[in-house]
């Protein structure tokens, strides 16, 4: 079972698994967002017929090979973030790198992407990619303080910073770590809703003030790569949440509502909220959430 | 004759050598000056191993060299980066002025460094330490910029730092009777408790002016970004980490044996983490490249100082580990703005763009050391990170571990904000001439960028001296076993296992740039970057779309109030304190014999009109 092949296996249907699942839940979004303005939407399955376009186009020109490798650098963060989060909870099915990460590797990677990406969008030479990225990496300054905070306090909670033992810790004790510790959980949910940039923090990406910023210049296999590495990436953060906090899931239909009830709060927070601008959202994130981050701190040291 | 004289005379005597060979051509100066660099650290590494030690006497004052396991560590950040930064330099000063001067006190400054390491008493420590702050001194105002504001500020807060140290030394022989550093960490504990809290405060005050500590940082971004960028990238990778070798021997001997110690290293360790975060808040602000690395310097070694405060084993690892990675990447950096400046004649953002076709090896030795710096896994930074956050978290330090957090995310946003400015972005016809750098400067770049990958995946490599240096320092013997395989472990048991990591990136990552060329990369045609969507309007040729101003404002914005106070103007309210005062005295003093005489005569009035009720 220890086979290379085996682990390639693995990677593979968690793969299949995280882009399906993660383009379904965008084309929901889509439909959802539509509903609530009053629109019929597209259908759910919008995202899959976009997707298969993007990928069967080639591309004409390039802007260098950065921007060649952008796409990539957001593959590796996704892929790697799937693979270090355990997707079920009794570890039979596809371990992938489960035991050879912890937290603040996981924290690492996740940046990984956005930042190699920022690099390809640069060499594009467009001035939007490049406004969009400087907003980007401003906010993910903002929500990273909730949300490490929020991991710290779980950290310190149960002396380990390795997933599986969070999640060994629920399943033993029957008590989800929402209930034992909760505000964690609300500083690393209000964290969330940066970390999917919905509205109200959308702005790296304005479509009607940016042209998309980042994404701007890049068409066909690059697009198709960047969208499927973020329904990928969408997954695997959905799933940590899961395993953190909800108790992990048994197996995939567990996973399938408990993910689904996790990305219904930025969606549904977004669909009725503005767009806040860089510094506005920065500030946000270092208010309520930051506060909250912070009780969760201290009720981690003394209770 | 002994070898370390040797080492020694070859380096004065080469530095002496080198500098007058000026009028016997530019070739022969610059072999002797690498000469003098490679010879002694060849000769180091053959003959000197760690145990060495000898006693002399100079004018009737014992003194003791020597060298441990410690000190070797700290011996391959100097002659390491020196040997790679020496042969930058021979490119970087062609055609340049006062090359003689430069040689003598480059060469100095190595030496000076070696000699702090090897110091076992005090009295050569010193006379070292003052030969390292004047070498770089003078290499601070080498280029004539500035004098009056830099050298003047570096110069005073040098001098604080020598004073400090002077003092305690001279308590110390008055106190021990000796000046050799052995007798005073044997002697300490019998010290009144007065003395137990002034020695290590003076002695850390003196580190930590070289260490660029909040609030002694002041003189920091200045001098290194005035310095020329050749000697800077020893002089941020290698003099700064005297600093923190001094600081490592005060916390691990004197303060670990005083209850008073867990003070000391709280509030280091909390000033350390200040230094980081503003460190890193002003590198975002700078327009010159050299500013924001100076002040990026300032921050990174904020989080070296706060793994060596904390102490635990863990802890002094990671900031050790993270004290040679600094001297890596932080060196190819400087390296990369100096072959930038010396290419284009600036290093600013706001001038300068588009650079990564025209030098597309300085591109890749910077990628990898900002790769290395903010601490992205597989490279090297990220070991260091690592280690020191779950230092801090096992260790219960958790406010602290997120003021570390906070730095080292928003230092992504320099980090960007240094590859995109000068490299990437619009491609400007200003800039079309440009070529890359001399080989002799690339290759030094590239090679110390690829250190960071190997030590990023085989970490076990540097960890072995420093396991040597720390047992020195009294440490136990732990997770010797897994550096070989590669694994970090914290204190709780949690690991993360770096090789299979490291596949995995690369597999993923070549898997995707394959899939997405799947037609064939060359069949796609490149374009210039004027050809792009702006909504449907086409750019010409001479509009420039370069987006450089005013970067990162938003985030600015956000922290304005954080930034709004700034040290800097306290020692400026200081200065003009006392530039009053000394106004004042100089009425008094007016230099006039005349002024002196009504002096006398008005005391000796003053004198008999109050001689009865003085003298009864």
């Amino acid at each position: 079972m220890d086979s290379i092949w085996f682990k390639l296996l693995g990677v593979v249907v968690s793969f299949i698994v995280a882009f399906t699942v993660g383009m379904t839940y965008m084309g929901l979004s889509r439909k959802i967002t539509a509903r609530v303005q009053n629109r019929k939407g597209p259908p759910f399955y919008q995202n899959f017929i976009d997707a298969m376009k993007l990928g069967s186009k080639t591309s004409a020109i390039h802007h260098g090979v950065m921007q060649h490798f952008g796409p990539a650098f957001l593959m590796v963060s996704s892929v790697m973030s799937l693979m270090i989060i355990p997707v079920l909870n009794n570890g039979m099915w596809f371990s992938n790198l489960n035991f050879h990460g912890d937290l603040i590797f996981l924290l690492y990677i996740m940046v990984f992407g956005p930042l190699g990406m920022a690099l390809g969008a640069g060499q594009t030479g467009n001035p939007n990619s490049a406004i969009g990225v400087t907003r980007g990496l401003s906010q993910m300054v903002g929500f990273e303080i909730p949300w490490v905070m929020a991991l710290v306090a779980l950290m310190i909670q149960y002396h380990t910073t390795s997933i599986v033992d969070l999640m060994n810790i629920q399943v033993e004790s029957g008590t989800w770590l929402i209930f034992s510790s909760p505000f964690a959980f609300i500083a690393a949910v209000l964290a969330m809703l940066g970390m999917f940039r919905y509205s109200p923090f959308d702005i790296v990406g304005a479509p009607t003030e940016l042209a998309s910023g980042p994404m701007s210049e890049n068409g066909g296999k690059y697009l198709f790569t960047m969208m499927s590495s973020a329904s990928v990436f969408a997954f695997a953060k959905l799933t940590l949440y899961v395993d953190l906090f909800l108790g992990g899931a048994s197996n995939l239909i567990e996973l399938l509502i408990k993910t689904f009830v996790i990305y219904m709060i930025p969606v549904l927070y977004g669909v009725v909220s503005p767009r806040y601008r860089t510094e506005q959202s920065i500030r946000y994130f270092w208010g309520w959430p930051t506060f909250f981050g912070l009780l969760a701190i201290l009720y981690a040291v003394f209770f | 004759m002994e070898t370390i004289f040797l080492i020694f005379i070859l380096f004065l005597g080469g530095a002496i050598v080198t500098w007058m060979a000026g009028k016997l051509g530019n070739i022969v100066q610059d072999i002797l000056f690498l000469a003098t660099i490679l010879v002694p650290s060849y000769l180091f590494y053959t003959n000197v191993a760690t145990g060495y030690a000898i006693d002399f006497n100079v004018g009737g004052i014992e003194l003791s060299w020597g060298i441990n396991a410690f000190g070797w560590l700290f011996s391959l950040i100097v002659l390491g980066l020196g040997a790679f930064a020496a042969f930058y330099a021979v490119s970087f000063m062609k055609g340049k002025e006062r090359r003689g001067a430069f040689y003598l006190n480059f060469i100095l400054s190595i030496m000076a460094m070696l000699g702090i390491l090897m110091s076992q008493d005090l009295i050569s420590f010193f006379i070292f330490w003052e030969i390292m702050t004047w070498s770089s001194y003078i290499m601070v105002v080498y280029n004539g910029n500035d004098v009056q504001r830099i050298g003047i500020k570096y110069f005073v807060f040098s001098a604080i730092g020598a004073y400090a140290m002077l003092m305690a030394i001279v308590l110390i022989k008055s106190m021990t009777g000796s000046f050799m550093i052995e007798s005073l960490i044997s002697s300490y504990t019998s010290f009144s408790y007065d003395m137990q809290i002034l020695i290590p405060v003076l002695l850390l005050t003196g580190f930590g002016v070289k260490a660029a500590i909040m609030p002694l940082h002041v003189w920091a971004p200045g001098a290194y970004s005035n310095a020329p960028m050749a000697y800077t990238s020893i002089f941020s990778g290698s003099l700064s980490k005297m600093g923190i070798y001094g600081m490592v021997i005060v916390f691990t001997t004197m303060l670990s044996y005083v209850p008073e110690g867990v003070w000391f290293r709280g509030v280091v360790a909390w000033l350390g983490g200040f230094t980081a975060v503003f460190g890193t808040l002003w590198a975002i602000k700078q327009d010159d490249a050299k500013k924001l690395l100076a002040y990026s310097s300032v921050a990174q070694l904020g989080y070296i100082i706060v793994g060596v405060a904390i102490g635990t084993p863990l802890a002094m690892m990671a900031g050790l580990f993270l004290a040679v990675m600094h001297a890596i990447f932080k060196g190819t950096l400087f390296m990369v703005v100096g072959a930038i400046e010396r290419q284009t004649g600036t290093s600013n953002f706001t001038e300068v763009t588009g650079l990564i076709r025209k030098m597309p090896w300085t591109f890749v030795a910077a990628l990898m050391s900002i790769i290395a710096l903010a601490g992205i896994p597989p490279l090297g930074g990220f070991v260091g990170k690592w280690m020191l956050y779950e230092s801090l978290i096992t260790s219960d330090h958790y406010l602290l571990v997120i003021v570390i957090f906070f730095s080292s995310t928003a230092a992504f946003l320099y980090c960007y904000k240094f590859l995109f400015g000068f490299f990437l972005g619009q491609e400007e016809e200003e800039w079309a001439h440009v070529k890359e750098a001399p080989a002799l400067m690339v290759v030094p770049m590239v090679i110390l960028a690829g250190l960071t990958f190997l030590l990023g995946t085989y970490p076990g490599i540097i960890l072995k001296p420093i396991a040597n240096g720390m047992q020195t320092l009294g440490y136990g013997m732990t997770q010797g076993q897994l550096w070989d395989t590669s694994i970090i472990l914290n204190e709780w048991g949690n690991q993360v296992v770096l090789q299979p990591i490291l596949y995995a990136i690369l597999g993923i990552f070549v898997f995707f740039v394959i899939f997405v060329t799947i037609k064939g990369y060359k069949n796609t045609r490149y374009v210039t970057t004027k050809d792009i969507s702006s909504s449907g309007e086409v750019p010409l040729a001479h509009e420039n779309l370069t987006f450089s101003q005013g970067f990162f404002q938003p985030f600015l914005r956000a922290v304005e109030p954080a930034m709004r106070r700034q040290i800097d103007k306290y020692y400026t309210a200081i200065a003009n304190g006392l530039e009053s005062l000394f106004d004042f005295t100089r009425r008094i003093y007016t230099g006039n014999g005349q002024t002196y005489a009504i002096f006398v005569i008005v005391f000796v009035v003053i004198l008999l009109i109050f001689k009865n009720s003085i003298f009864g």
